[in-house]
């Protein structure tokens, strides 16, 4: 982790791959040093998906600075293009996966193109607007599953050449959460280094300067929001898999406030930070649950704390403490 | 004599729309702050209501009084916690910071007051007035009469005297506001706490229609965003007019196309509207 | 490296405690706090009175009852999360459910776990599809039985010949309002079905609809809702304000007590039935539901409505079916329990259906005064 956050450059790459490497496959067997149990493995997977769903949001946040209240949106497409084509059609994962994908750029595409010119609390009520629309669609449309959802979604299959991947177990979609934890984690630590994330983050911080470079704010914005949305949508496509039910309850606040919570929690532009923000919330929900009216309060006040007080989140709260000390 | 009902129901629905999104005109549009909590606040205040009729044996009005008092008291407190994000116009934390504070009022008033389903008594929501075959309660009369005197007084005072243009002052720019020697902090303060206190007394004049619950608020509200987005975000009579064109277009909407799918009418066309005039309807 | 696997294991509540003194596990998981709560609590409340009647009797197989109770918060993704937990602390069953899309989040959880899952309340009709659990059962009465009792009463009964239907824009309210309209069709109605309005669950403001109904003037208005803490008083309010003559026909079993609590007087003169009733025959002649209601009034200070039965009845079904097999194993107890009849239950001699649907007894009864919850049995 510390290899990862690591701010100086790959003076030693030899060393910092293998701290990756040992990274990953600790967090690979983390599931069976935890003794294995179906309920880890549960666990973890959850953990994992709903960190990647956070990731999504993660990237509008943090590299737009613009609260999205639609990623719910494309949680749910994921979600319901899952369950709709691998019940109806009998689609493998691969193939859903595909229209995941494909659906969420489209979708985002539109709610982009559409919110190009709002900012601030504009665009949050706008997309929040859209969910909303979303929801009433999912919710009234008996073809796609209606009030009661889709049930009976079949276990994952990904064949893939001479092998066949599938999840029926918990313990078998691991793999494939964790799989997808590590692509989504790669592709972050990727963006925030491409030249998208860095003017993204400029059109932010200076839009004076962007402008004098030249950069159009609204493709990087359109461009940024497009990206976030097939992140969000695979999170969902596996938490299908993984519930076998999907309903319009993906469209829930539950979602969208743990998401904004595991972003904020930890610190802006962190890349673990959204993981760690996720596992420390469902571990709070799982563990220390104090029944759902504690619970409500006890996330509101670290979501209200947190960025009242430390407003770079517990990992600015650190630094705080390490420097007076 | 269906349409005359129609339009008598679209008047009566309008009329709570506007007069509970009066408070987040005002705070997004003047001060443009937002304000997530909004739905647990309304919900506060019928509750408080209710509590001061029911525990207390307050008559009517003295409720809607204590209701505009302890919400005001949560207003300064909230805003008070969040001062040091406004003054530097943090508005995405601030977002979600109110987010957290509206899932905190909501779990407290369900420790406090329970979760079953309770009534105002004592209101006006069962005096019925018979015109023919046509109806509708003294309460409606009520909620329509102090929404418009409630716009009226607001409209004059914020374009009427010097409060208005150093509230708007403010919200341009705090910290040149405050070279100039305006007290930008009492101003956002008072904003806020006339938002908390505004939604009070909407709380207590349009729940009393139908049963409350600590679990709602979201509901109860979300038209108001339509409203306060439609109406051009800020403009007072805007507000009005979008709040009253909201009630006669979910009357006409549920009387000749589907009551079920208003809400996702309502946000459709709102959607529709934005993607032409990003501003809202009324600015030009 | 040891302590932190522990401290780990730990902090995810992984670590497996051992068993305390080999109890029967019997889980609870609905929704104890929110809009739902109230109702969640009672079915849970029923749960407990009847695992202690038994525990007071020595128990079951020689072994005492514990109740572990769960809060489902009326959300899916937190459903699912209980669900796992029951798993890892293996209950030997979980009576769940309030909301359908919580118990169809839940089953495939609890039926990979092999747990075995009674579903008390939730209605939907895919929860017993056999889809998310080949072995599920229920208590609570189905959509399409429950539409013929109401067709019957409005065809041939009441012999309405308008008919408008108030209906939750749902697969709950739309599918009972198919199902009525196939009752129709069936028993050759010479009526006519005038109008359908429709509304969402969370409404609570139904002026518009009830002016077009008024308009429409029907002889009855079959109403579904399953918001019983706040949309259904507020319609039964409004009906009666908006001053409509026709009779008011609730669906099976949305009557319950919150709507009386809040709507009061209102309800004099709805029509609905059911499955259970603390003071009305047979259930006052029957010795079980008499000595449950009983120890519900004495343990909690009210009566018990049809919510609490569901619950008590689910212990008591599981509770012969384990004596009976001698087995706490899910797929002996199920097969015990499907397709046979079941004796003594809160709700009388049952048979539960092939596909674990209880099958119970209807009244249809009139509501004489709603402000002290007096009813009428009219069949």
């Amino acid at each position: 982790m510390t290899a990862i956050e690591s701010p100086q450059p790959a003076s030693i790459p030899l060393l910092r791959l293998a701290a990756v490497a040992a990274f990953i496959v600790m967090g690979f067997l983390l599931p069976r040093l935890l003794g294995g149990t179906s309920v880890a493995y549960s666990t973890l997977t959850t953990i994992a998906i709903f960190a990647v769903m956070c990731y999504g949001a993660d990237i509008v946040l943090s590299y737009l600075g613009e609260v999205s209240l639609g990623h719910t949106v494309f949680w749910a497409i994921g979600g319901y293009a899952a369950a709709n084509l691998s019940v109806k059609y009998g689609l493998n994962g691969w193939a859903t996966a595909a229209a995941t994908i494909a659906l969420c750029l489209a979708a985002a595409t539109f709610l982009g193109a559409v919110t190009l010119r709002t900012r601030e609390f504009v665009f949050s009520l706008v997309t929040y607007a859209a969910a909303v629309v979303a929801y009433e669609i999912a919710f009234n449309w008996d073809a796609v599953g209606g009030s009661d959802g889709v049930v009976g979604i079949p276990p994952l299959k990904l064949p893939l050449l001479l092998t066949n991947f599938s999840g029926a177990m918990q313990e078998d979609l691991w793999p494939i959460a964790f799989a997808l934890l590590l692509l989504t984690l790669a592709f972050i630590a990727r963006f925030r280094r491409s030249r998208l994330g860095t003017t993204a983050l400029m059109v932010q911080m200076n839009p004076a300067l962007a402008a004098s470079l030249g950069v159009d704010p609204r493709r990087i914005r359109l461009a940024v929001f497009v990206i976030s949305a097939p992140i969000t949508g695979l999170a969902g496509w596996l938490y299908a898999y993984q519930r076998a039910y999907v309903g319009p309850d993906m469209f829930e606040s539950y979602f969208l406030v743990m998401m904004l919570t595991a972003i904020v929690l930890v610190g802006r532009r962190i890349l673990l930070g959204p993981l760690i923000g996720t596992a420390l919330l469902i571990a709070q929900q799982n563990l220390l649950s104090l029944g759902g009216d504690w619970n409500k309060i006890v996330l509101g006040s670290v979501l209200a704390l947190v960025l009242i007080f430390w407003p770079a989140g517990l990992v600015g709260l650190y630094r705080r403490i390490t420097k007076k000390t | 004599m269906n349409i005359a009902q129609q339009v008598i129901n679209g008047i009566v629905l309008g009329s709570g729309y506007a007069c509970i999104a009066l408070g987040w005109t005002i705070l997004l549009g003047v001060a443009r702050l937002v304000n997530f909590a909004h739905g647990q606040l309304y919900m506060l205040g019928a509750f408080v209501s209710w509590y001061a009729i029911t525990k207390l044996g307050l008559p009517y009005p003295l409720a809607i009084l204590m209701a505009i008092i302890v919400l005001g008291v949560i207003g300064l407190l909230m805003q008070s916690a969040m001062m040091r994000l406004v003054m530097t116009q943090n508005l995405t934390s601030l977002m979600i910071v109110t987010l957290g504070l509206g899932y905190v009022l909501q779990g407290g008033s369900a420790l406090i007051f329970g979760g079953n389903p309770q009534t105002l008594p004592g209101t006006l929501a069962r005096a019925k007035i018979d015109i023919g075959p046509l109806w509708f309660t003294w309460q409606d009369v009520l909620v329509l009469v102090v929404t418009l005197l409630l716009y009226g007084a607001v409209w004059l005072f914020t374009q009427r005297t010097r409060f208005g243009s150093v509230i708007r002052a403010v919200a341009e720019d705090p910290k040149l506001a405050e070279l100039f020697g305006i007290n930008a902090k009492l101003v956002y303060l008072g904003v806020f706490v006339f938002e908390c206190s505004a939604v009070a007394l909407g709380a207590a004049l349009v729940a009393p229609r139908s049963p409350i619950l600590t679990s709602m608020g979201f509901n109860e509200v979300i038209m108001t965003f339509v409203v306060v987005v439609l109406g051009g975000i800020g403009s007072i009579g805007g507000a009005l007019a979008a709040g009253l064109g909201l009630g006669l277009f979910t009357a006409f909407f549920g009387a000749f196309v589907a009551p079920a799918y208003t809400t996702a009418a309502a946000f459709a066309l709102l959607l529709a509207l934005l993607v032409i005039r990003p501003a809202g309807l009324a600015t030009k | 490296m040891h302590k932190t696997k522990l401290a780990l294991a730990l902090l995810l509540g992984l670590a497996s405690v051992p068993a305390v003194a080999q109890d029967i596990k019997v889980g609870t998981i609905f929704p104890l706090s929110g809009g739902a709560g109230p109702d969640g609590q009672t079915v849970t409340n029923a749960v407990k009175l009847m695992v202690q009647q038994i525990n007071d009797k020595g128990g079951l197989l020689g072994r005492k009852l514990t109740v572990i109770s769960k809060d489902d918060e009326s959300t899916p993704a937190v459903g699912v999360s209980r669900a796992n937990e029951m798993v890892a602390e293996k209950a030997d069953v979980v009576i769940e459910g309030w909301n359908s899309p919580v118990t169809l989040a839940m089953q495939p959880i609890l039926a990979r776990g092999n747990i075995l899952d009674f579903t008390a309340v939730s209605k939907s009709d895919l929860i017993l599809s056999g889809e998310t659990n080949p072995y599920a059962m229920r208590i609570n009465s189905s959509n399409g039985f429950d539409a013929e009792v109401i067709a019957k009463y409005v065809a041939q009964t009441m012999k309405a010949k308008k008919v408008a239907f108030l209906t939750q824009n749902d697969v709950y309210g739309n599918g009972f309002q198919t199902a009525v309209e196939a009752e129709f069709k069936k028993m050759n109605f010479s009526g006519e079905v005038i109008m359908t309005e429709k509304f969402a669950f969370k409404d609570t403001d139904f002026r518009v609809q009830l002016t077009n109904i008024k308009g429409a003037n029907p002889d009855a208005v079959i109403v579904t809702s399953s918001s019983n803490s706040s949309g259904l008083p507020a319609l039964v309010d409004q009906y009666r304000q908006a001053g409509i003559k026709s009779t008011f026909v609730g669906a099976v079993g949305i009557m319950l007590s919150t709507v009386y609590k809040v709507a009061g007087e209102a309800n004099n003169g709805v029509i609905s039935a059911d499955i259970f009733f603390p003071d009305l025959p047979p259930f006052t002649t029957q010795p079980e539901s008499v000595a449950f209601v009983a120890a519900y009034k004495k343990a909690y200070g009210v009566d018990p409505d049809k919510s609490a039965a569901l619950g008590a009845a689910a212990v008591q079904v599981w509770a012969q079916a384990v004596e009976q097999t001698k087995s706490l194993d899910r797929k002996t107890v199920a097969e015990a329990i499907r397709g046979k009849p079941v004796k003594g239950t809160v709700f009388g001699d049952v048979q539960f259906l092939p596909n674990g649907q209880m099958q119970p007894r209807y009244v249809v009864f009139e509501v004489v005064d709603g402000k002290s919850t007096k009813l009428k049995a009219l069949q």
